[in-house]
């Protein structure tokens, strides 16, 4: 085969599956062939799927050869965080306690991307409870940054991020409850998209905090996210969250640009703050003046409540604490050391903390409901700092400093958007952030997707012969 | 102060219902420390009357 699906994003591979430069199962063999050289160091995958992954191939490829094809997903390989429930699978959450627990059915997203003709290839790493911290040992590492394999790849569907970009699959789902998409997405050069609250079902998915959890895509293009938002956006009666979800044509609108796009800069809070490292805020910066050359407008804009916005997140963990509390009690050493502190955490906020959060939540609402009034989207930094060496995470405490990049926006269950826009001077990927309105996502993707293609950052590729320890 | 800060979380631990000891007790400290001055502009804050809680 000539052809390297490991070189392609996922509308390559999709593109490529369609005019029959490949088979979906010649392209499920070659990333199987890929784990097996490069996971033992990528750490990326818990469980690979071999053996299922290659029978839903073939029968993509017999469909195929009958002349149907389902869509862009038909034969494509996809990863799942390993909160994502596939019938007969393990689904461990990266944790010792469900090391043995096999998922019974599948999860929404799941089932919509198999009717859509999708590969499964596995369950990728995540950190422990998608709450834990980066590890390289353990039964559940949680996977190395493809960039640099001395440092993580942030968390926590840091599986996923490895994956995706280091061309272990075609394009993954992750879930992001303070930024578990768009962290890892941003430290490996990855588009990751967290939609509204309510776009994409959690049925079948293991929680982290029920009021802020998101279902989304992490893959190396633009268009790749939006194929995949495209399938796994619905009503679902088994999440509830879901009732209002209003779908809209993704692929379709993905390459209307930027021309008339009324932007507002968070500035003071994203930008003009001493903590930015200095090659994010440059490549920030220069990636407006792209959007400004594009035709959309720029306006410096703020929502006061954000300072409060990280006291207003904290409280949510006590639905963490909630889902493990008998768990905590009974079998403590189930958990990391690492984890338990920051699962106890959630049960020291008392019962008006989070109604206060509550309040502040519908004060901050009400700040960028009045933004989106005088702008279409909102856009910043994507991430405080490029990826961090594994010794450099903090041992304890929520990592504020680098949350309040992506966390207020969960409390708003607003769709966000990471995309590529440069490299760190230690040659580590940077990203800006876009966020629009509640099921606005097409909006967020077409901006995305508008800087994506006058640039060249997400064509970038890390190095395999990096991958050694 | 420190002293002071141990026994003002002891007492929100138990209050809690954790009974925590060793290194989890430790950890557990130091994460609620950092977290106090955010606690305490959560506290702080006012809502008005029409901020209401988010449904």
């Amino acid at each position: 085969m000539a052809l390297s699906v490991a070189d392609l994003d996922l509308r390559g591979v999709s593109e490529a599956l369609g005019r029959r430069e490949v088979t979906s199962v010649q392209a499920t063999e070659e990333y199987l062939g890929r784990i097996a050289q490069h996971d033992r160091v990528l750490q990326s995958y818990i469980t690979v799927m071999a053996d299922h992954a290659l029978a839903r191939a073939k029968a993509a490829d017999a469909e195929a050869e009958r002349g149907r094809r389902r869509g862009p997903l038909h034969g494509v390989p996809i990863g799942l965080k390993d909160l994502i429930a596939v019938a007969g699978v393990r689904m461990t959450s990266g944790s010792q306690l469900y090391a043995d627990h096999v998922a019974t059915r599948d999860a929404f997203v799941t089932r919509r991307l198999h009717d859509a003709g999708a590969v499964i290839l596995g369950k990728l790493a995540m950190h422990e409870w998608a709450f834990g911290r980066p590890a390289t040992e353990g039964a559940f590492p949680t996977g190395r940054n493809p960039w640099d394999v001395r440092r993580a790849p942030s968390g926590s569907s840091s599986g996923s991020a490895v994956a995706a970009a280091a061309g272990l699959c075609a394009g993954a789902l992750g879930s992001d409850t303070g930024g578990s998409i768009r962290g890892p997405a941003a430290m490996t050069g990855l588009v990751g998209h967290k939609p509204t609250y309510g776009l994409v079902s959690r049925s079948g998915v293991l929680p982290m905090c029920w009021s802020l959890d998101h279902v989304g895509p992490m893959t190396r293009g633009v268009w790749d996210s939006a194929a995949l938002l495209q399938i796994i956006a619905g009503v679902d009666p088994d999440d509830t969250s879901t009732r209002g979800a209003q779908v809209q044509d993704y692929l379709g609108t993905v390459e209307a640009g930027a021309r008339g796009l009324r932007l507002g800069v968070l500035r003071r809070f994203y930008v003009d703050v001493p903590g930015l490292h200095a090659d994010v805020r440059a490549a920030a910066l220069t990636a407006f003046d792209v959007l400004r050359a594009e035709g959309a407008t720029l306006t410096d804009v703020d929502a006061p409540t954000l300072d409060l916005s990280m006291a207003a997140w904290a409280p949510f963990l006590a639905e963490t604490y909630e889902y493990h509390a008998r768990n905590l009690r009974e079998r403590p050493e189930g958990y990391r050391e690492s984890l338990r502190p920051r699962v106890y955490m959630g049960a020291l906020f008392t019962g008006a903390d989070y109604l206060r959060a509550q309040r502040l939540r519908e004060r901050f609402r009400r700040e960028v409901d009045a933004l989106f009034e005088r702008v279409d989207l909102l856009v910043f930094p994507g991430q405080m700092a490029p990826a961090l060496r594994f010794e450099d995470f903090p041992t304890t405490g929520l990592a504020t400093a680098s949350m309040r990049y992506t966390a207020p926006w969960n409390l708003l269950g607003l769709p966000a958007v990471v995309v590529p826009c440069g490299v760190s001077g230690e040659g580590l990927p940077v990203s800006i952030q876009i966020v629009g309105r509640a099921f606005d996502d097409a909006t967020v993707l077409r901006l995305a997707r508008a800087y994506e293609r006058v640039t060249d950052w997400h064509t970038r590729r890390p190095d395999p012969a990096t991958w050694r320890l | 102060m420190t002293d002071d800060r141990h026994t003002q979380f002891d007492a929100e631990c138990r209050a809690a219902g954790l009974t925590l000891s060793g290194r989890d007790r430790e950890l557990l400290f130091d994460m609620w420390v950092d977290w106090l001055p955010h606690r305490d502009r959560l506290r702080a804050e006012v809502p008005a009357p029409e901020e209401e809680p988010w449904r």
